[in-house]
């Protein structure tokens, strides 16, 4: 109204300049509107976050050229579950277009950020729904499950086609192109689950304990313990007799060894291990660098067999 | 039971606890004898910030308990002054500004180095998941408070009971201060490693309390208190043990039951000296001729 009104006021006075002045004022008025839309337009990418660097690698593998994306967790030389979120990520979350979350209590800060700054237009996707677990379930580390990341990338397709439906066949080729990259691995599960059934295990958190099961391992430590470390808690001395038994009496052929989260008790179980010649597998929380999702998770099971092929330790993944 | 003492982690649990509980005892009544009770626990809260530094240097706990609980004693006598109100509103600010610091150190441990159990371990303890290599450096601690004590026993006491009185003996309040606030230090290090640095109170001034309760002579009253911790530590850790049993696994953790059980003692101390005191006054009050003492 007011903007009309002007017009014609000026429209009425200066008559003459009514064509030269109509498309500065309409300049005028959309930088009014807002900078943020104008932007957009323009750059017409859409901006993505992965809360955690592997469903981030994961868009960015479907998005292509068409998406923007960034990490929140990334370093691997930090417990994830004890992320705190600064104003900055908070912004960044806030301002994106594609949020992709965990779930089951891994990223609950990500949750209050969104619930804090409602958008019905952002898309989010919660990974723990897309698998219709409930909130009680107990090992949060769902990107070890086989079969978490074609839901998540069928997902991911289908909300970038909502935000940019003129490049939905474009996304739906990549789904196709990571579901195909995810053969190699499932072959070295079922591979390795043929070759060495029921191969008896230890490790320090549930970090990689769905792939462990999907390749038939038995896990020998006791729960308690593999959940006290992880929630950074008391162990019962009961359990880490366990444990240390495990090593001593070689009762596990394997030792898989979260490298994000390590303190006295972790080391000393390190120790033990190295001390009986039991092969020490690395494993991580988030993607390590220099790997995409599906090279990682080949590389975890490679590392699996060469532990049991050669006995051969993999601290660290390179 | 063998199952229980031949469980690598209780020994460990057994050890330091031990530590903890002698040199608590020891130090302790001094410190509730010269009425500091509120400095000793300010000292241990604010040791929390060494026990949370010392993840991001990586350098032993104890060192970092000691490091930091020896600077704010250093700094609470600096700041100290012979009034006790203010000498309270002293370490009352030495109080926040050590825990402003641990705040900061434990963030900065869970954002950049991977020990997700620091906060839990440095603030409430974990018995049971004590490296093995801090048992030596833990009994040398305990060595070193109970031969600087026993060098200098009778200036301690006297300093403790009656300064000025000390003074008029030739003693100097000040040295005998700042030998106080060392063997403090590392008492409260040893506690803080065993408990956590928030606990440690606790474990400082709880049997003491109850042991000065109990008797009035002082090393009457050290017995007492060694007594007493110890039978709380023990105790706590064997409950700790068994109550894996009690919760299916789910076992409760040991300074919980340290805590609780010292609490008890206390309350059994003041029941009885309250009994003891009932007693002498019906016997005073019985036979005119015998004086209550």
């Amino acid at each position: 109204m007011h903007y009309t009104e002007l017009e014609k006021t000026i429209s009425a006075r200066q008559p003459k300049l009514h064509i030269s002045l109509r498309p500065s004022l309409l300049s005028v008025l959309t930088l009014l509107l807002g900078l943020g839309t104008a932007q957009l337009a323009a750059a017409s990418t859409i901006h993505a976050v992965g809360v955690e660097n592997q469903y981030a690698n994961v868009i960015s593998q479907i998005g292509g050229k068409y998406v923007q994306v960034s990490a929140i967790e990334s370093n691997p030389n930090t417990d994830p579950h004890t992320f705190e979120a600064s104003p900055a990520v908070a912004r960044e979350i806030a301002a994106a277009q594609l949020v992709v979350r965990n779930g089951v209590g891994y990223d609950s800060w990500a949750k209050k950020i969104l619930a804090a700054d409602p958008n019905p237009k952002r898309q989010v996707i919660v990974v723990q729904n897309l698998l219709h677990l409930p909130d009680s379930t107990r090992n949060p580390h769902l990107w070890y499950k086989p079969e978490t990341m074609p839901a998540v990338v069928k997902a991911v397709a289908a909300s970038l086609s909502t935000l940019d439906p003129a490049h939905k066949a474009y996304f739906d080729a990549n789904v196709q192109k990571f579901d195909a990259s995810l053969q190699p691995w499932y072959a070295a599960i079922a591979s390795f689950k043929a070759q060495y059934p029921n191969t008896p295990v230890a490790v320090t958190e549930p970090v990689a304990d769905y792939m462990l099961q999907a390749a038939g391992c038995d896990l020998k430590t006791p729960w308690n313990l593999q959940a006290d470390i992880m929630n950074g808690t008391d162990p019962a001395p009961q359990d880490v007799s366990i444990q240390n038994q495990l090593f001593k009496t070689h009762q596990v052929k394997v030792f898989l060894y979260n490298q994000q989260v390590t303190d006295s008790l972790t080391a000393s179980f390190l120790h033990n291990a190295k001390a009986a010649h039991i092969p020490v597998v690395g494993v991580y929380e988030t993607m390590p660098t220099g790997y995409t999702y599906q090279s990682w998770m080949l590389a975890e099971v490679k590392a699996l067999r060469a532990a049991l092929e050669h006995g051969q330790s993999t601290t660290v993944l390179k | 039971m063998w199952a229980f003492l031949s469980s690598q982690p209780v020994q460990t649990a057994l050890i330091v606890g031990t530590c903890a509980a002698l040199v608590s005892a020891l130090i302790g009544v001094f410190t509730v004898l010269r009425g500091n009770a509120f400095a000793g626990h300010a000292l241990a809260d604010v040791s929390s910030a060494g026990g949370a530094a010392s993840f991001l240097l990586g350098i032993s706990p104890l060192l970092g308990f000691l490091g930091m609980a020896w600077i704010a004693a250093f700094g609470m006598e600096f700041l100290g002054v012979r009034k006790a109100r203010e000498r309270d509103l002293a370490t009352g600010v030495v109080l926040g500004a050590g825990l402003g610091l641990s705040a900061l150190f434990l963030y900065l441990d869970v954002t950049t180095t991977s020990t997700t159990g620091a906060t839990v371990s440095v603030m409430f303890g974990s018995l049971f998941a004590i490296s093995r290599g801090l048992i030596w450096p833990a009994i040398l601690a305990v060595l070193a408070v109970f031969a600087l004590v026993g060098g200098f026993y009778r200036p301690l006491i006297l300093t403790a009971v009656d300064p000025d009185l000390a003074t008029l003996r030739g003693v100097s309040p000040r040295w005998m201060g700042l030998l106080q606030l060392l063997v403090l230090g590392l008492a409260v290090a040893v506690c803080a490693l065993a408990i956590g640095a928030v606990l440690a109170t606790a474990l400082l001034i709880g049997p003491a309390g109850a042991a000065i309760r109990l008797s009035r002579r002082p090393l009457q009253a050290i017995v007492w208190a060694m007594l007493m911790a110890l039978a709380a530590v023990w105790m706590g850790i064997w409950m700790a043990y068994e109550s894996y049993y009690w919760f299916s696994g789910n076992a409760w953790p040991v300074s919980f039951f340290v805590v609780a059980l010292i609490f008890l003692f206390y309350l059994l101390a003041m029941l009885g000296s309250a009994q003891q005191r009932k007693f002498r006054y019906r016997a005073a009050t019985a036979l005119p001729g015998i004086q209550e003492s």
